[in-house]
């Protein structure tokens, strides 16, 4: 059946730079904000745009992320005619081959886009916390008359070098592209997310496969190539709270920009809802001794202990006497008596023994030896422990170098 | 398993919980901060393998169909069987405008509906029973025991609304029921029974031909003494919910670990829709203790021994004490609210004092601004 425009979400990356977490599952399926996982920001947002086909492309350790997503039913996604569909790679007559790159991965599933015979293709990725309406920046592509659109939001100066940057003219055409530039000349950094009139987009793919030294991204490859080839290509500019959480840090970080909606992430607000696939528990339990302060956290849990400014997800306990601050706590953690937890993010089922100590506050300890302490999901501290700070354990607790 | 059919009635009984069940059956009463009555029978069965349910509604049944929805939630939305709504009363002109006499005339209003049950056996249970029964264990004992009724009770005789009794011997056979007793004495019946699809046909038929409605009265007491009939005693948290200060005084008691421990014990989960609410929030002036606080609460004053549910605020200064607030619920700035029972959407404004008292708690009715 035909559809105005179809989504395709790259969910395939490692998310190798979020180490330890990312050992056992693709990035998008990481935990966030006590309640979601990446993945749940775009896939709400296409729900609350409209977009009724979206295929995720899977690849790196894709079991989590299926069982997540299911049937798509929890981003009120399950339709029967379009839908959530897992888009793994396959073997065809002439072998199996992995994603050479972004453009590949959309290239190696252009029988699903034929099949719903699209006029635009939205290109999503699954490592960006943001809400954003997709249909308006279709809208604008329409407007426009182009082939491809690609959203930028305003990015500081002193950043710009970090980012893809594109150069617009007077009417935010893209006039060059510049992959982290060291001298950036406009400060308007590509979020990664694109609006593509499947038709060009498809003919420039075929093209870009066919040269066989092409790195088949879309960045590298396929933009350039269509600018060089004087398409219309337009900057959709974006502004409001958007990160990608590709880093241990900015993943800390961005679960602390949703205590405070000065941050401009107010997931709160109902207009715009992110959704989640969650199971069902009490409510979180707070004991007779609990203080806690500027934290959020969820269904399941019983804290007993003290939390400052941390993220708690479902089913965490943190027992009597234990005090965790500045940290994020994913689902099933358990924090036992008397056990301190600064400046970390703990795993899945993470147990932290009684007495033991993860982390410190960087004020508490040399600045060169500061950082963030984090543990694999699954990982034991034996009571009484000491973990330092900027220490990451794996799963069997040992010591990995950061 | 596929051997145990349910089904739920949903209706009104005479009962004492005023303005919480203005708009509702106490099926569809918000409980335990996140939950629907409702919610812990039809988790009962579905963790006891029962694929197919039926509910029997009769009055102010709007709220539990939106809830119910298609039954998704509990797993129930399926191709054969699942969740079926039956409507027995709907000869009548409007639902619920002639009293509920009983279970056996509303069974006998949908007589096709159990001719066609797949299951040899049926439990039949009510939409206000909180418990985690272990349905699948007592359908067991059923079998096993050759009795022809399996009346699951609490291990006590605390007064309820409407409430049963039973008296049972030694080998657990019923010796006495008492419906409605001025001094209730024996075992409380928690309303649930379960007994062969065949015998429940037969009964239903006898008592439609004599134009007899009440389970109780004219299966139970009637033909006790014919019928092997047997107590199945759970020792766990049972509440039924019939009147207000039941209702405060149960929901207070899930404040304990050990009832929490037992209603939801892990292997057998309590289903609920997901109200799709983002992680709760404290300020860094909140103070919130002894207290159930479900997703999307936003707390900046001070909460003790309350229940709160999905997306209820407090603002800052504001104090709520042995309260319990539904979804979405605004207590404002300054506010001080104790023993109040605060439906959903609820708003009380800046610097109100509202207080009721633990043997009576203050409820203030769905939508209304104080």
């Amino acid at each position: 059946m035909k559809k105005e425009c179809v989504a395709m979400l790259l969910a395939g990356g490692q998310g190798s730079r979020l180490r330890v977490l990312t050992e056992e599952m693709a990035k998008p399926a990481v935990p966030f904000g006590g309640k979601y996982r990446i993945i749940d920001f775009p896939l709400s947002n296409c729900a609350n745009s409209g977009i009724d086909t979206v295929g995720v492309l899977t690849q790196y350790r894709p079991l989590e992320l299926n069982s997540y997503i299911g049937s798509g039913q929890a981003w009120d996604l399950d339709f029967s005619d379009g839908g959530v569909h897992i888009l793994p790679p396959y073997q065809s007559a002439a072998g199996a081959s992995w994603f050479k790159g972004t453009a590949d991965a959309i290239y190696q599933n252009m029988g699903f886009l034929d099949l719903y015979d699209p006029d635009y293709v939205l290109i999503l990725s699954g490592d960006h916390v943001y809400k954003m309406n997709y249909a308006k920046m279709l809208d604008f592509h329409k407007s426009r008359g182009a082939e491809c659109t690609i959203s930028v939001m305003e990015v500081p100066w002193e950043e710009a070098s970090r980012f893809g940057i594109m150069n617009v003219d007077g009417a935010d055409r893209i006039t060059e592209f510049q992959e982290k530039p060291r001298e950036p000349r406009s400060n308007l950094a590509s979020m990664g997310i694109y609006v593509f009139s499947w038709q060009a987009l498809r003919a420039y793919l075929c093209a870009d496969e066919a040269d066989p030294n092409s790195d088949n991204d879309f960045g590298k490859n396929i933009i350039p190539a269509m600018l060089a080839a004087g398409e219309r290509m337009y900057a959709y500019r974006f502004s409001g709270y958007w990160k990608d959480v590709g880093t241990l840090e900015s993943l800390w970080d961005a679960n602390m920009d949703m205590l405070s909606p000065a941050s401009g992430l107010d997931l709160l607000d109902e207009s715009w809802p992110i959704y989640a696939n969650t199971r069902s528990s009490p409510a979180a339990y707070l004991g007779p001794k609990a203080e806690v302060r500027h934290s959020a956290f969820n269904r399941g849990s019983e804290i007993e202990g003290t939390v400052e400014n941390s993220v708690l997800s479902q089913g965490v306990v943190v027992e009597e006497g234990a005090s965790v601050s500045y940290s994020v706590l994913l689902p099933g953690v358990r924090v036992e008596r008397g056990a301190q937890v600064r400046y970390a993010i703990l795993g899945e089922n993470c147990r932290v023994g009684a007495e033991a100590r993860v982390g410190a506050a960087p004020e508490d300890c040399d600045p060169a030896d500061w950082g963030l302490a984090v543990l694999a999901p699954e990982c034991g501290v034996a009571p009484g422990r000491k973990v330092k700070a900027g220490i990451m354990l794996n799963k069997r607790g040992e010591e990995r170098a950061k | 398993m596929r051997e145990l059919h349910g089904i739920i009635f949903s209706y009104e009984k005479r009962n004492e919980l005023y303005e919480l069940a203005e708009k509702r059956t106490a099926a569809s009463l918000p409980f335990g901060g996140r939950y629907r009555c409702v919610d812990f029978v039809l988790s009962n069965l579905v963790n006891a393998g029962v694929q197919d349910v039926g509910v029997v509604l009769h009055g102010r049944y709007q709220s539990l169909l939106d809830h119910l929805g298609s039954g998704k939630s509990w797993d129930l939305s399926r191709k054969r069987g699942g969740l079926k709504i039956l409507p027995p009363f709907a000869y009548q002109r409007a639902w619920g405008e002639v009293a509920f006499r009983g279970k056996m005339e509303a069974l006998a209003g949908v007589r096709s509906y159990l001719q066609e049950i797949r299951q040899d056996y049926v439990v039949l249970t009510e939409g206000d029973l909180v418990a985690n029964l272990p349905l699948q264990e007592i359908l067991e004992e059923h079998i096993r025991s050759g009795a022809d009724i399996t009346a699951v009770c609490a291990d006590d005789a605390s007064p309820v609304e409407n409430g049963a009794y039973f008296e049972l011997e030694e080998d657990g056979r019923v010796r006495q029921v008492l419906v409605q007793p001025h001094q209730p004495r024996g075992k409380r019946s928690l309303e649930t029974y379960l007994l062969s699809r065949d015998l429940l046909l037969k009964l239903v038929d006898d008592c439609a031909s004599r134009d007899l409605t009440s389970f109780r009265r004219d299966v139970l007491q009637a033909r006790r003494e014919e019928m092997d009939i047997r107590g199945w005693v759970f020792r766990g948290f049972a509440a039924q919910m019939r009147s207000v200060r039941d209702y405060y005084e149960r929901s207070m008691q899930l404040l304990s670990r050990d009832v929490r421990r037992d209603l939801f014990c892990p292997e057998r989960p309590i289903r609920a829709k997901s109200a799709d609410k983002s992680s709760a929030y404290l300020s860094p002036e909140a103070v919130c203790r002894n207290s159930l606080i479900a997703d999307g609460c936003k707390i900046e004053g001070t909460v003790e021994d309350s229940i709160l549910f999905p997306g209820v605020t407090v603002e800052s200064g504001a104090t709520v004490k042995g309260c319990i607030l539904f979804k979405e619920t605004i207590v404002r700035r300054d506010a001080s609210l104790r023993c109040v029972i605060a439906d959903k959407r609820v708003q009380v404004q800046p610097g109100r004092h509202l207080a009721g008292h633990e043997t009576y708690p203050l409820v203030i009715a769905k939508g209304r601004v104080v």
